[in-house]
């Protein structure tokens, strides 16, 4: 509940975002909540890296990167990191180059114990995506999990009460990113920036992401899945 | 109708013009009029289409008296989009 | 697959062309060639991601060959700060073997397309706007058909859209512009395109993707590669300076 966000957009971030104030169904109250948002984005490697350059970019707040590996030599060459950053932690190093584009969101590796208010997974194993998504929705916050396969893969988006990762998620890993798994991770954090900024308008939703065409399906809860209960006092 | 507000956007080009706008009338009730005065060329040209485009009553756009230049145009907030979205 | 000895166009590097690049670059291809004729401003920072607050001001074709060689060693730039017209549009689309079209305004996008047919040069063609990206793939020695088999022609000057429309949802870009880097890469490696005689759109509340067939028009001079180029004039909302119709 710390952080109470600034009650209107000064000039400096309308000039910033201004394109975005353009869009129907967003403006000054959708740009707000960006700017009042934490978001934990657990994984932040080759795959993540455009994911959190645009959720940097749209303007979310605060963006704490939970990421306890070091820069390995695949990552190099990606869309934030050099060869010069390989060995370095990967939460440092994305911290760095991330707020090499914005001063105006602040990029920290996550803080143990830190709620978020959103959160986006992208973690390099399906256990460990399970297990965020679920830390997620236990703190009731909408989150969108990205599981890269190939050059596409597929992307589970959670709102609040909806169907849980773990209802839609796919049966084992995909094969190694390529690339082009670069619009999996933009396609991501559209829908997080969605979820933040126009609470309400996005349903549980997965795609998957095939030869460059994306499909949609809503997500269905599994019968007697635990997201399913009514919440139990925090 | 009363105005409720009055912003002088003279100074801006596009699209902050339109930017400024928008917020502007994101902040008031259905219903309430916004003042905002306008550039002479673009601004004027297209700030009230766009109002219009975005479901907004473009009310009046008159010349400023001299000697300032530009125009005023006084908009009414039309309804919000489905969900309450400007 | 081994794309070194490939060569790509990348027509602006902003919304749509800087992810192209980079997705690109991170697909091994040999060389680049980025043309680009603006500078970095403020607005541009939601969604183009070869650029950061300290390049403010600075040339966009600069800032974009600094950051790409930074990342990727390997890779040979070759950055061009001049507008793609008429002049040099087919001189650069020769020496490429794809092109990837990032552009903002109809009248390049439109030239882009007939010096592509004219040139017998793979396009992948895209745009976005608010929250819809599009994108299609003209390939002289395919089946489908090409931008002006589509549009016969840009809007004319008075249908130019406002600044209503001129809204763009940052992150959808970047969806748009991989997507035309990956398909680009496809190309590169001597598949068939995943958008060829295909235009792709993806609105991004409503999740909805579309796929409309392009079929190559009877009596397309584009097609028969003989548009005489640079002929529409681009209309202009001078402030946004990423004039009209489909922003990138």
């Amino acid at each position: 509940m710390s952080g109470i966000p600034p009650a209107a957009l000064d000039d400096a971030r309308v000039a910033r975002w201004a394109r975005q104030l353009l869009v129907p169904g967003l403006g000054e109250q959708a740009q707000l909540r960006l700017a009042g948002a934490r978001v934990r984005v657990v994984g932040a490697d080759a795959v993540a890296a455009p994911a959190l350059l645009y959720l940097v970019q749209a303007g979310v707040g605060k963006l704490w990167v939970d990421d306890p590996e070091t820069v390995a030599p695949v990552d190099a060459g990606s869309w934030l990191y050099t060869g010069a950053e390989v060995g370095r932690p990967r939460a440092e190093a994305a911290a760095e180059a991330l707020a090499r584009l914005s001063g105006l969101v602040s990029v920290e590796p996550y803080p143990t114990g830190g709620v978020p208010t959103a959160t986006l997974v992208a973690a390099p194993s399906p256990a460990q995506a399970v297990h965020a998504a679920e830390a997620a929705r236990r703190a009731g916050a909408p989150h969108v999990v990205v599981e890269a396969d190939g050059d596409g893969g597929a992307i589970v988006t959670v709102p609040p009460g909806a169907p849980c990762y773990n209802c839609a998620r796919s049966s084992g890993a995909g094969r190694p990113p390529l690339p082009g798994a670069a619009a999996l991770a933009a396609l991501a954090a559209t829908e997080l920036v969605l979820l933040i900024a126009s609470p309400g308008t996005v349903p549980g939703r997965r795609f998957d992401v095939v030869r460059g065409v994306a499909t949609v399906r809503p997500t269905v809860r599994l019968p007697g899945c635990a997201c399913g209960a009514a919440p139990t006092a925090a | 109708m009363t105005t409720s507000a009055v912003v002088d956007l003279r100074r801006f080009a596009c699209p902050l013009t339109y930017v400024k706008t928008r917020i502007a009338l994101e902040r008031l009730a259905e219903g309430e009029q916004l003042e905002i005065w306008l550039a002479p060329g673009e601004p004027v040209e297209s700030v009230p289409r766009s109002a219009a485009e975005d479901g907004h009553r473009v009310v009046s756009v008159e010349r400023l008296a001299a000697p300032a230049d530009g125009f005023r145009v006084l908009l009414e907030k039309g309804a919000s989009a489905p969900g309450g979205l400007p | 697959m081994d794309l070194s000895t490939k060569s790509a166009l990348v027509v602006g590097a902003g919304g749509l062309g800087g992810p192209a690049l980079l997705v690109l670059a991170a697909g091994g291809v040999g060389r680049v060639v980025l043309i680009e004729d603006d500078a970095v401003e403020t607005s541009n920072l939601n969604r183009q991601p070869l650029f950061g607050e300290g390049d403010l001001g600075a040339r966009k074709a600069a800032v974009a060959a600094a950051r790409l060689r930074a990342l990727f060693p390997g890779l040979q730039v070759e950055a061009r700060d001049a507008r793609f017209d008429a002049s040099n549009a087919v001189e650069l689309v020769r020496a490429a073997d794809v092109v990837v079209d990032g552009s903002d305004n109809f009248a390049t996008k439109f030239l882009a397309n007939d010096a592509a047919m004219r040139a017998r040069i793979p396009l992948v063609h895209g745009g976005v706007l608010r929250t819809t990206a599009q994108i299609l793939t003209v390939a002289p020695a395919g089946i489908g058909g090409c931008l002006r088999c589509l549009f016969e022609a840009p809007p004319a000057p008075g249908e130019v859209p406002s600044c209503a429309q001129a809204g763009i949802l940052g992150p959808v870009a970047g969806f748009a512009g991989s997507l035309m880097g990956a398909e680009a890469l496809r190309l590169l490696a001597g598949e068939r395109g995943a958008y060829e005689g295909r235009l792709y759109t993806y609105e991004a509340r409503s999740a909805r993707s579309r796929l409309v067939l392009v079929r190559r028009r009877a009596g397309c001079a584009a097609c028969g590669g003989t548009q005489p180029l640079g002929v529409d004039e681009a209309p202009v909302c001078e402030a946004t300076s990423s004039r009209s119709g489909g922003t990138a």
